[in-house]
């Protein structure tokens, strides 16, 4: 019984993880370029937030998954 | 709101050409338009030509362009020093300007030589000053007599000082003194003391070896090293007097003359603007014509303006807005006070076409309801209405700050209903303190019924949006694209239905007919949207389940501020307790500005505008002074 529960945090821990992690590596590209673009043409501020807030659809869809897990597998 | 344009022809005889567009500039109200294309109808093209300048204009302006350079020459060699304003009428000196300028260009850029020159060897004094004082304490050990010579050197790498030191061994037959010491900005320098007959084998052997030695300045000419010291400390201080007396007489020449000199500038500006703006004009045989585009609700305006000052000769129509016209139609956006602080946000995205929606008021409503939902906390909510309210009254100058402060505002006044809602005062204070339960939901443990209650604002929100970029593509008659919106909506809310059956909030019985309802409703998405339909589709349920992200951040909010109530509780000390509770719930609201901000807006650019605002307007910009 313990150890299932064990399972079933680790399994919604990696479901949340693994997105976070891809989406932080994602944004620290697009945030980079996003800033050298800034630096040269400041009127894309909206297009950079842009940019850079699409990969976080990831780590929102891992939360997702992560609370399915934790609240619907018995 | 988008204001509505008209599309404006102006006509009258030529030689009132200048002072039609003088009183444009007056009025600030109308956008010339330099292209034909869509004004001039191409029967009537081969009437009609660009406007030329006479001869005596023509000069007008080359002496204008001339001298506006000259004075942007000499305003760059003075001080940026916040100067008073010039009440001289500029068009009365504007003559005896042109003649000083070259003469006042040239005094300003003796000052500004004298003054750069004398920072240069103050820079050179602080430099060498760090080399003598680390040689200074070297030459106490080390008595100057005239048969020996004392050579310093600033070593690169300090594991070179002893192959130095064997190298300058063999070259002096061991009569050398080396010592090393380290200066103020952690360079090693070095102190060769050797006779004199040898000093310059030693000092060839260092040049050969790339091992430089500490040159100054040729004013020091044959000091010794404690000479130099004297020198160098005495000629600092001069100096530093010296670029304040050139630091004033800079500042002294730009209070007399700058005011005058920008005054005159700006009024060029203005003249130049004018002679430019007539080469956008087009003229006939007798008559000149501007088109442009102006507000529709000051034609009127502009209308009376002209009759009074110009008389009846003067026409201002305004001509049929044809459908090519809208999409060259600048974009001016006006909103009602309340939505106006907005304008902020919406002013990172390019402008709308004219022909699309100002999102403005669309920010203005959902995006505090969205801040107050995620951080959703009475507690907090009361300390961000007061640094909303700090802003708004410090930086009451600074449109964008106090702008931002009203949004914070705003928001604060939902985070406060919210949190009232969720039962939140700095977490569960009230809880703790009171035993009072939350007059809604307690969002830390409620998890599964917020993140229904987020996908439910999100599937509102994206239908919102699809709805109004349906009821716009039918506007434009791109019936297609209207038809794949309006069906998206209802495919959304059958896949809704299906699912909400599965929790027994829908009829089970219906839930049949919903799927084969979504599956008749396919083939059509299918001609509507094209081959890219299901991906669009998709994306539209990706949108909805990115709303998520309202309860996700809330929650973690939420779970700061009970670890916040939790550890001040264990300290087991009130005032510990305090500390630590109100540094965490600190962080906490630092975070619930930025966080919720920042999450808020995407929904808006990303989930929200992609699905109605189309983006690429130009920008309204009048002829004004």
């Amino acid at each position: 019984m313990n150890l299932e529960k064990v399972l079933i945090a680790f399994c919604a821990a990696l479901a949340i993880g693994i997105p976070a992690i891809a989406t932080a590596w994602a944004q620290s590209r697009i945030g980079a370029a996003g800033a050298g673009t800034l630096a040269e043409k400041p009127e894309l501020t909206g297009t950079v937030i842009i940019l850079v807030a699409i990969p976080e659809t990831m780590v929102i869809l891992g939360f997702v998954v992560a609370t399915m897990i934790l609240f619907t597998v018995k | 709101m988008i204001i509505r344009m008209s599309k404006i022809e102006i006509a009258g005889p030529k030689d009132l050409l200048q002072q039609v567009l003088s009183l444009l500039r007056e009025l600030g109200l109308f956008q010339v338009e330099p292209a034909a294309i869509g004004f001039i109808d191409s029967a009537d093209e081969q009437h009609v030509r660009s406007f030329s300048l006479d001869e005596k204009t023509t000069i007008e302006r080359l002496y204008l362009e001339d001298l506006r350079l000259k004075i942007d020459d000499l305003v760059s060699l003075l001080p940026h020093a916040a100067v008073r304003e010039s009440y001289i009428d500029p068009p009365t000196v504007i003559e005896a300007l042109a003649r000083m300028v070259d003469h006042h260009t040239v005094q300003a850029r003796e000052l500004s030589e004298r003054r750069d020159a004398l920072q240069k060897e103050r820079v050179e004094l602080e430099r060498n000053a760090v080399f003598l004082s680390a040689v200074a304490s070297l030459l106490q050990s080390a008595k100057e007599t005239p048969n020996l010579e004392f050579i310093g050197l600033t070593v690169r790498d300090p594991a070179m000082v002893g192959n130095l030191r064997e190298a300058i061994s063999r070259i002096t037959d061991w009569k050398y003194e080396f010592q090393t010491g380290t200066a103020g900005d952690g360079t090693v320098v070095g102190l060769i003391t050797v006779e004199k007959a040898i000093a310059d084998k030693v000092k060839r052997s260092l040049a050969d070896e790339q091992v430089p030695e500490l040159t100054f300045p040729a004013a020091f000419g044959s000091m010794t090293f404690t000479e130099k010291i004297a020198y160098v400390n005495q000629r600092k201080i001069e100096a530093a007097a010296e670029i304040e007396g050139a630091t004033a007489a800079q500042e002294r020449f730009a209070h007399r003359w700058l005011p005058l000199y920008r005054s005159v500038r700006d009024w060029i500006d203005g003249r130049l603007s004018l002679l430019r703006t007539t080469a956008s004009a087009y003229e006939t045989k007798m008559c000149f014509f501007i088109h442009g585009w102006m507000p529709s609700r000051d034609l009127e305006r502009i209308r009376g303006s002209l009759l009074r000052s110009l008389g009846p000769q003067v026409v201002v129509e305004e001509k049929e807005m044809r459908e090519q016209d809208l999409e060259h139609v600048p974009i001016a956006l006006r909103n009602p006070a309340y939505f106006r602080p907005f304008e902020l946000m919406t002013s990172l995205l390019p402008l709308p076409a004219y022909r699309s929606y100002d999102p403005t008021p669309f920010i203005g409503i959902f995006f505090p309801i969205f801040f107050g939902i995620i951080l959703g906390d009475a507690g907090y909510g009361l300390v961000l209405l007061l640094g909303a309210w700090y802003l708004r009254k410090r930086f009451r100058g600074d449109q964008r700050i106090h702008d931002g402060g009203t949004i914070l505002m705003i928001s604060s006044g939902y985070t406060i209903f919210f949190g009232v809602l969720f039962g939140e005062f700095f977490g569960d204070l009230p809880e703790r303190l009171f035993h009072l339960q939350p007059l809604c939901v307690e969002r830390r443990t409620a998890i599964v019924p917020m993140l229904i209650f987020s996908l439910a604002i999100g599937a509102g929100h994206v239908v919102l949006g699809l709805l109004l970029g349906a009821m716009n593509a039918f506007q434009r008659n791109l019936k297609r694209e209207g038809l794949f919106k309006a069906l998206s909506i209802v495919v959304i809310f059958l896949i809704a239905a299906v699912l909400a059956s599965f929790f027994g909030v829908f009829p089970l019985v219906l839930k049949r007919p919903a799927v084969l309802l979504i599956l008749f409703l396919t083939p059509l998405l299918l001609f509507a949207g094209g081959i890219l339909a299901p991906l669009e589709f998709l994306k539209s349920i990706g949108n909805i389940i990115s709303y998520v992200r309202i309860t996700a951040i809330g929650l973690t909010s939420v779970l700061l501020a009970y670890v916040a109530n939790q550890l001040g509780g264990l300290t087991g000390d009130v005032v510990l307790g305090v500390v630590v509770a109100g540094l965490i719930h600190g962080l906490n609201i630092v975070l619930g500005v930025f966080s919720p901000t920042i999450h808020s807006l995407r929904l808006h650019y990303v989930e929200f505008f992609s699905k109605f605002v189309e983006h690429g307007g130009r920008k309204f910009e009048p002829l004004k002074k």
